[in-house]
C-alpha cells in the first residue's frame, strides 16, 4: 500500500523561481525515510505540498489514496488531521499550557474533553513529558519544547508524520533522542518522512533517503543500523 | 483485503469515523459553549480595553433610541390632541333660532363635551361679511345662505373612541345637519411625525453602519493579535468555520455589552428628563407622564446590538481570516 506519491511533481513560485521539478516518488505505509539537502534544496515546499500549504504548479500528490489536486478548500482541513506535522520552531502556543496545545488536534476534530485527556496523556507519555502537562511551553527546553510538537502532531494518531528539520535547534544528543521517538511512531505504523540537513545523525540511522538538489530528486540508500531499504 | 486494512486502522488509527455523529454533535455543541465563555472572558478580563468599543456601541445605539423614545411619546401625546379638536355642527335650516339655543344647551349638559357656542344664523353671516370682504356680494342675496353653528368643545384629553362615540351622538340630532371635527392642525402634526420617523430610521441606519466599522475594526485588531493562533489552528485541521467562531462570538458579546449598556444610558436620559417634563405637563394642566422605552422596545435594542456585532465582525472575519495561511 502506497501512503505517499509524487508523480512529475514541479512548483514554481510567482516570480519564477523554479523550486521543484520533476519529482516522482512513492512512500509505502509504515515506511520511515530521510529528506536531505541543502537549503533551499526544496525541501520545506514538498512537505507543504503534502499538506495543501502550498500547490504544485504541475504534476499530482497522492496522500493515503487521495489525489490532492482534488480537494476543495472546505476539504483541506480534514486532510491535514490525516498527517501529523513537526516543524524546527515548532509552532507551539505560548498563550496556553503544554496540554492545551496538544489537545488542540483533538479539539479541533470534535473530540470530547474526557476522550481527549486521554489521548493528551497517551501522546505525552509517549514523548516522556507526562508530568509537564500543566507547565506553559516556554518554560520548557529547547528539546522539550520540540517534544510537546511531536506530542501534538501524533495526539490524533495521523498516519503520516512529516517533520521539518526537527532537530534543527538541538545538539546532537538531543537530536538522536527525537530521531528516536520517529522510529518509536513508526515501528507502531506511521509512515514517517523526515527532512534534515543533518548528514552525520542520517547517516548513522540508515534508511532510506531521499535526497533534493536544486529542485531535482535523487535516491539514495545507505547501509547502517536501520538496514537497507529498496 | 478487509483484515490488513483493518489492523492498519487500528495501528496508524484514522480516528475521526470512530466518532459517533452523536458525539460529534455533542462535541461541536460543547465547543460553542467553551468559544462562547472563553470570549467573554477574555473581554471581561480586559475591560478597560473592551471599554472603548462597548461606549461606542452604546451612544451608536443610544441616539436614534433616545429619540425613538421620544418620537412614541409624541404620539402618545398627539394622540390626545387629536381628540381635542373643535366639532362644528351646522343645523338644517329649518331650526329656529330658539331651538338652536334650546339644542346647544342639552349638548353642553353631556359628560362628554366641556362647552358649546350657538351661533344663530344672522350672526354668522354678519361675522361673515365681516371677515370675508364679500359684503358687497352678500347684500345681493335674497335670503341668508348660512346654517346656524353649534360649536361643541370636547374636554382635553378625551380618549378618541370616545370622541367617535360623541360625533354619531351628535350626528343623530334631527336639527344637525352635518358635523365637521377640526383637525387639520393635528393631521400637521401627525405628518411632521412621520417626518421624524423617516429622519430616525435614516440615522439609526448611518448609526448602525457606524457599529458596524467599529466592531469590524475591532475585530481585525484581534485577528492580527492571534495570527500565530490561526496558523496552527489551520495547520492542525481546523475548519474556516472553527476559527471564524471565537470572532463571531466576540462581536456577539462587543453588541451584547454595548445593548445593555445603552439600555442603561436610555433609562438615565429618561430619570433626567422625566421630572422636568412632568412638571411642564402640570402647568398645562395634563397628567402627561414620559413613559420609559418598553419592555419589548429594549429587547429589540439588545437584539439588533447583538446582531450588528456578529454582522461587524462576521465582515471583518470574511475578510482577514482566508488570508492567513499557515
Amino acid at each position: 500500500m502506497t501512503m505517499v506519491q509524487f508523480d512529475r511533481v514541479g512548483k514554481r513560485y510567482p516570480g519564477g523561481k523554479e523550486a521543484l521539478s520533476g519529482i516522482s516518488f512513492e512512500l509505502a505505509r509504515g515506511e520511515f525515510a530521510f529528506l536531505t539537502g541543502h537549503s533551499g534544496a526544496g525541501k520545506s515546499t514538498l512537505l507543504k505540498l503534502m499538506m495543501l500549504m502550498e500547490r504544485p504548479s504541475r504534476g499530482q500528490v497522492f496522500v493515503d489514496g487521495q489525489n490532492l489536486g482534488r480537494l476543495r478548500a472546505g476539504q483541506i482541513p480534514y486532510l491535514r488531521r490525516k498527517v501529523g506535522v513537526v516543524f524546527q520552531n515548532h509552532q507551539l502556543l505560548f498563550d496556553r499550557s503544554v496540554f492545551d496545545n496538544v489537545a488542540l488536534p483533538l479539539q479541533i476534530a470534535g473530540y470530547t474533553p474526557a476522550e481527549a485527556g486521554r489521548r493528551v496523556r497517551a501522546a505525552l507519555d509517549s514523548v516522556g513529558l507526562l508530568g509537564m502537562e500543566k507547565r506553559n511551553p516556554i518554560e520548557l527546553s529547547g528539546g522539550e519544547q520540540q517534544r510537546v510538537g511531536i506530542a501534538r502532531a501524533v495526539v490524533n494518531k495521523p498516519a503520516l508524520l512529516l517533520a521539518d528539520e526537527p532537530t534543527g535547534n538541538l545538539d546532537p544528543e538531543l537530536s538522536a533522542e527525537i530521531m528516536n521517538l520517529f522510529l518509536r511512531f513508526q515501528q507502531v505504523g506511521v509512515t514517517v518522512l523526515i527532512a534534515s540537513h543533518d548528514i552525520a545523525l542520517i547517516e548513522h540511522m540508515g534508511h532510506r533517503r531521499l535526497i533534493l538538489d536544486h529542485g531535482h530528486l535523487h535516491e539514495g540508500q545507505i547501509a547502517g543500523a536501520g538496514g537497507i531499504y529498496g | 483485503m478487509a483484515e490488513p486494512k483493518n489492523s492498519v486502522k487500528t495501528q496508524a488509527g484514522a480516528s475521526l469515523q470512530e466518532i459517533g455523529m452523536r458525539k460529534r454533535l455533542n462535541a461541536w455543541a460543547a465547543n460553542h459553549q467553551l468559544v462562547a465563555v472563553e470570549t467573554l472572558m477574555r473581554l471581561l478580563s480586559n475591560p478597560l480595553g473592551s471599554l472603548l468599543t462597548w461606549m461606542v456601541i452604546a451612544i451608536a445605539l443610544t441616539l436614534p433610541g433616545a429619540l425613538w423614545m421620544a418620537l412614541d411619546n409624541m404620539e402618545q401625546l398627539s394622540g390626545r390632541f387629536q381628540a381635542s379638536g373643535r366639532i362644528t355642527l351646522y343645523l338644517t335650516p329649518k331650526a329656529t333660532e330658539q331651538q338652536g339655543q334650546q339644542l346647544s344647551d342639552r349638548i353642553a349638559a353631556l359628560d362628554s363635551v366641556a362647552n358649546t357656542e350657538f351661533i344663530d344664523a344672522d350672526t354668522a353671516l354678519d361675522d361673515f361679511r365681516d371677515n370675508s370682504g364679500l359684503q358687497a356680494a352678500l347684500d345681493f342675496l335674497p335670503e341668508n345662505p348660512l346654517p346656524a353653528v353649534i360649536l361643541v368643545e370636547p374636554p382635553l384629553g378625551i380618549e378618541q373612541a370616545a370622541l367617535l362615540r360623541l360625533i354619531e351622538q351628535l350626528k343623530s340630532y334631527q336639527l344637525v345637519d352635518s358635523v365637521q371635527l377640526d383637525m387639520a392642525w393635528v393631521e400637521r402634526l401627525q405628518a411632521m411625525l412621520a417626518l421624524a420617523e423617516r429622519l430616525i430610521g435614516v440615522l439609526g441606519v448611518l448609526l448602525a453602519l457606524a457599529i458596524l466599522l467599529v466592531v469590524g475594526n475591532t475585530i481585525r485588531l484581534a485577528i492580527a493579535a492571534r495570527v500565530d493562533e490561526i496558523r496552527v489552528v489551520k495547520l492542525v485541521g481546523g475548519t474556516n468555520a472553527y476559527v471564524r467562531r471565537p470572532f463571531l462570538y466576540t462581536g456577539l458579546w462587543y453588541g451584547m455589552v454595548g445593548g445593555l449598556l445603552a439600555w442603561l444610558l436610555l433609562i438615565l436620559c429618561w430619570a433626567l428628563l422625566n421630572g422636568p417634563v412632568a412638571d411642564l405637563a402640570e402647568l398645562y394642566g395634563s397628567g402627561f407622564e414620559l413613559k420609559p422605552l418598553s419592555a419589548g422596545a429594549a429587547m429589540a435594542l439588545l437584539l439588533a446590538a447583538m446582531l450588528l456585532g456578529w454582522l461587524g465582525a462576521w465582515w471583518s472575519v470574511s475578510r482577514h481570516l482566508d488570508h492567513i495561511e499557515p
